[in-house]
């Protein structure tokens, strides 16, 4: 099981320019293992930048991140970008074993293994351009689980598919999540989708601070039908509709 | 009566089928293929019935013929290929060395630009020139022209890829930690092959001219130095036979062997 601790993290860009602007500021939070944790805001409060530093494709200004796994090994990270950033001139399975640490059999059948759970076996001899863009998101996820990693970051997966396939997308995402249990940090701004999908919320305002960290505790598989999940929606809707008049009225008067 | 009518319909059917069949063959790419041959075969009628110093196509074929007999044509040949070949492989080879450090790093980029952009507004007959007075009458010439004629455009192309390698892929690399063999041979590799294969495809056409020109001025044997010597003997005819060989043979290998292997490297966006 995999720990991630952030500590007083902060992000400048343009540090030491005229144009410097901080998005992320004084950000603590832990997420231990097999825990669904989505980070919601408006856009541009530094949601993706924070996955960014978390996966080392972005340097953080101050503050600290520790990833640990009981293991003693390093950890692994998968990760689900906004595009499925695939390969174009390699086959599904040949993007599936791309990543991956070895080329054994036993990683073969892992790999064929995940995507088959997101029903795409048959497609594996497929090139991306074959495929529609959600069977390629879906290559992604399967991508990103059978590296087998100990944390799993998502950066609004969904965000690019229109309304059914992106439903079906994230019934199949609870469904892998339940038999995997990985420990997945997503990021969207849909908060309806982070109700569904997550166990804890941490949101985020504009200025990159956390407003405020919310426990999800409801029963799964959750669907968007069920009474409890829609109220608990609004609730939280409510709660960052009231964080965002705050944050207009603490804005300076020109 | 209404048999007939089904009959009638039917055939209606089958002429408009046939007629949009021929429709599709004579407006295909292979038809205007086939169209410009045709017309640059009668221009060339015309051009040497009006002219009577442009050999006609009756002319080179006998012309041709009479090499073949002669037992020059495989020989020069031969000895024009060689040239050609060790100048084109040296230049790929080199082209994509110096066009990968060009597209990966900045300090190299600024130290290769301006030579390589010489090199590229130099003409292959400027070349010829120079390699013979450095090197005088043999391979070593040839070589050498077909080798700085075409190593530009292979350089040139490299770099244009390896710069144009998708920063989203190469993040997503990062992310995973895919090793640094893996990503050249599943990322960089097949991101640079159209621009190698394009710059290869110059550097082919272009050397080409080189290894003639080279040979023109300064073999003693090979397609150039053949052309030349009917040049040279007022025999336009067999100068113009020698100009249809070497024509003839860069058009083949482009269109059967680069345009295909460019095909195949780029299935994937066909697919």
């Amino acid at each position: 099981m995999a720990v991630l601790t952030v500590n007083h993290l902060a992000k400048t860009f343009n540090i030491g320019t005229p144009r410097a602007s901080r998005v992320l500021d004084d950000i603590s939070f832990e997420v231990r293992g097999q825990t669904f944790v989505s980070i919601v805001g408006p856009s541009g409060c530094g949601k993706s930048t924070l996955l960014n530093i978390i996966s080392g494709v972005e340097e953080h200004t101050s503050g600290d991140i520790r990833l640990t796994s009981d293991d003693g090994k390093p950890a692994r990270m998968g990760y689900v970008f906004q595009d499925p950033r695939l390969l174009p001139w390699r086959s599904v399975m040949r993007n599936m074993m791309y990543v991956q640490d070895d080329q054994s059999e036993t990683t073969v059948a892992r790999a064929k293994r995940y995507l088959d759970m997101v029903g795409l076996s048959k497609n594996a001899d497929f090139y991306p351009g074959q495929l529609s863009g959600g069977m390629q998101q879906r290559v992604g996820i399967a991508r990103a689980f059978a590296v087998e990693p100990d944390l799993l970051l998502m950066d609004e997966p969904f965000s690019h598919l229109d309304a059914i396939t992106a439903r079906g997308l994230r019934a199949q995402l609870q469904d892998i999540w339940a038999q995997s249990k990985k420990t997945v940090v997503f990021v969207t701004h849909d908060v309806v989708e982070a109700v569904e999908l997550s166990d804890r919320i941490i949101v985020l305002q504009p200025g990159g601070r956390i407003y405020e960290d919310i426990t999800i505790d409801l029963p799964r598989p959750r669907r968007q039908s069920d009474p409890t999940v829609a109220t608990l929606q609004a609730e939280v809707l409510a709660r960052l509709e009231q964080m965002k008049e705050m944050s207009q009225l603490a804005e300076p008067v020109a | 009566m209404s048999t007939m009518t089904e009959n009638r319909r039917r055939s209606t059917t089958e002429i408009e089928e046939s007629t949009s069949a021929w429709r599709k063959r004579l407006t295909s790419d292979g038809a205007a293929r086939v169209a410009a041959l045709l017309s640059f075969f009668v221009l060339w009628l015309v051009v040497s019935a009006v002219f009577g110093r442009v050999p006609g196509p009756v002319e080179v074929v006998v012309r041709l013929v009479e090499e073949f007999a002669r037992g020059e044509v495989f020989g020069n040949f031969a000895s024009t290929l060689y040239r050609f070949g060790v100048g084109v492989a040296l230049a790929t080879v080199v082209g994509i060395a110096v066009g990968v450090m060009m597209g990966l790093s900045q300090l190299s980029r600024a130290f290769f630009e301006s030579p390589v952009l010489v090199g590229l507004s130099i003409p292959a007959i400027i070349w010829s020139f120079l390699t013979v007075m450095w090197f005088g009458f043999g391979d070593m010439s040839p070589i050498v022209t077909t080798f700085l004629t075409a190593v530009p455009f292979v350089i040139i192309n490299v770099a244009q890829g390896v710069r144009g390698v998708s920063r989203d892929l190469r993040d997503m690399s990062s992310t995973y930690n895919v090793p640094l063999s893996r990503r050249v041979r599943d990322l960089v590799l097949p991101a640079v092959t159209g621009y190698v294969a394009a710059g290869v495809r110059f550097a082919v056409i272009i050397g080409w001219n080189g290894v003639l020109l080279a040979e023109w001025f300064g073999g003693s044997g090979g397609v150039g130095y053949r052309a030349r010597f009917w040049y040279d003997a007022n025999r336009y005819g067999g100068f113009a036979a020698w100009v249809v060989l070497f024509v003839g043979f860069i058009v083949l290998l482009d269109r059967f062997v680069l345009d295909r292997a460019i095909r195949r490297a780029f299935r994937w966006r066909d697919a």
